[in-house]
């Protein structure tokens, strides 16, 4: 396998990678206006007060979008196809691009209902989604 | 009806295809010297030049210096941008500003690419955020595939549904000479096409294509002493997501809506007006969300009316992308949208003419699902 696409881990996103690591979902909340905000950057997007609290989420989310792809675009990719990629309704609010895992899984629905699942590769731990019990 | 700002008097394209031996400037200056002959204009009567760059041009933003330079134009007004599909409508939406201020008299409107064989973009990382490449999420499609999968889901969309805008759109390609792909097909070939990221099949995605377009925009005054007849810009709009994740209905592209409403007011018109519509098609999908965001349709309902093709064919209740647009003309981000808008309501599209066209919507979407203008023009 080519070598994986990895997170170039900055001051803005190290609360993020490290919360997968320890098998969280946390994103930034701001401390002023309480914005829950992913994607994750240096302000808040709606009151544009500059740094950020980390917060941990539940991980518990709905599938608001799903696709399967076929086409290579990254030779990272190319061992792994086909493989689904879903956009996800976290229930406190963000909306995540993931994969639901297993990654060859296509027999599930937008509407589903996932939870988290934090799954090691190399050196890091990517945050992915199951089909909740 | 307001007073119109600016008239586009002339129309050029190059050579579209693929052209190893060509560069995206190359190319522009044929469709520039095209549209001059189209206006009956001398080059010493462009007073602006304002240019959409290449996915294959190295000068970004500076793309308006390297080929003012390779035209030989010291114009009065000159600028570069880029909106992906949207740019064109907004840099049509400039001049026509420029003019009405005074600023320029008549400005060539330029965009050049060889996005076939220079080498492109399109299979980069999906979105500006890089970070989706961690996820297996890359290329244009995948986007589009968002707002498809979506739709299916809440409305019941069909693929085979998407499937009838590219055999009914090519069906109109093959009425345009100048059309790269004109072979028409079935729904059967487009359901059998390969998956590129399902729900889209291979017959749902846009050609990659080397080519160029230029449009000559005027004031209504000069726009009367041109050779060719001119075409009334009678309505502008733009509107524009710039989150992505961030706005809950992004997927759904709602700027578009306001966009065209914005275009349909200073018209004076609303979607009833509306003879022949050039719709941004960069997938199938789109086609299906402009019907709805023009008021065509209500929301949900573009499925059941483009299931079969009468509707939006040649001589149906709404024509749409009369030269067999992204899917099948070229893929010129939508700049042959308004050359064909413009040729339609000249009425000299031939076989493919939509019969009295008085009023053409155009549409154009860029960029991460992002960005949105719409014209309305008039005969």
């Amino acid at each position: 396998m080519s070598q994986m696409i990895t997170p170039v881990v900055t001051d803005v996103n190290r609360g993020f990678w490290e919360g997968a690591a320890e098998g969280v979902l946390r994103v930034q909340r701001c401390p002023v206006c309480g914005h829950l905000r992913y994607p994750l950057a240096r302000w808040c997007p709606e009151c544009l007060t500059d740094g950020a609290e980390w917060v941990d989420l539940s991980g518990r989310g709905t599938i608001l979008s799903k696709l399967v792809f076929h086409q290579k675009y990254h030779a990272a990719w190319a061992d792994r196809l086909p493989y689904n990629v879903v956009l996800v309704q976290l229930e406190e609010g963000p909306r995540m691009i993931s994969n639901v895992e297993p990654l060859s899984a296509t027999s599930f629905a937008v509407g589903d209902a996932v939870t988290a699942v934090f799954v090691k590769e190399g050196d890091v731990t990517i945050p992915r989604f199951r089909l909740a019990d | 009806m307001s007073r119109d700002r600016a008239v586009i008097t002339g129309v050029g394209t190059s050579r579209m295809g693929t052209f190893p031996d060509q560069t995206s400037n190359s190319l522009a200056k044929e469709a520039f010297v095209n549209a001059l002959a189209d206006a009956g204009l001398r080059k010493s009567d462009i007073d602006g030049l304002i240019t959409m760059p290449g996915t294959t041009s190295p000068e970004g933003a500076k793309h308006y210096l390297a080929l003012g330079e390779l035209l030989g134009i010291n114009p009065r007004i000159a600028w570069s941008m880029s909106m992906g599909g949207a740019t064109v409508g907004a840099l049509v939406t400039q001049a026509a500003l420029a003019i009405e201020a005074g600023m320029a008299s008549t400005v060539a409107v330029v965009f050049g690419d060889t996005a076939k064989t220079g080498g492109s973009r399109f299979n980069a990382a999906a979105g500006d955020d890089d970070s989706w490449g961690i996820w297996g999420m890359f290329g244009n499609a995948a986007n589009s595939a968002i707002a498809a999968s979506r739709h299916m889901a809440v409305y019941g969309t069909t693929s085979e549904q998407l499937g009838w805008v590219g055999v009914t759109t090519r069906r109109h390609a093959a009425l345009n000479p100048n059309a790269v792909m004109r072979t028409p097909y079935t729904i059967e070939d487009h359901q059998a096409s390969r998956m590129i990221v399902d729900p889209l099949h291979l017959l749902d995605c846009c050609l990659i294509t080397d080519g160029a377009v230029a449009l000559v925009v005027t004031s209504p005054e000069r726009g009367r002493d041109n050779a060719s007849h001119p075409v009334r810009i009678m309505g502008m709009g733009q509107s524009h997501s710039l989150q992505k994740l961030g706005k809950e209905d992004w997927w759904y592209m709602p700027h578009q809506r306001t966009a065209i409403a914005d275009a349909y007011r200073m018209a004076g018109v609303g979607p009833g007006d509306i003879d022949v519509a050039q719709l941004y098609d960069n997938f199938t999908i789109s086609v299906l969300l402009w019907l709805e965001h023009a008021g065509f349709v209500k929301p949900g309902e573009s499925g059941p009316f483009v299931e079969g093709g009468e509707r939006i064919s040649i001589g149906g209740e709404l024509p749409v992308n009369t030269a067999g647009g992204n899917l099948s003309e070229s893929y010129m981000q939508g700049w042959l949208h308004v050359v064909e808008g413009v040729r339609q309501l000249r009425h000299e599209c031939g076989a493919r003419q939509v019969e009295g066209a008085e009023i053409s919507l155009v549409t154009g979407r860029g960029m991460t699902l992002n960005t949105s203008a719409a014209l309305v023009l008039g005969r």
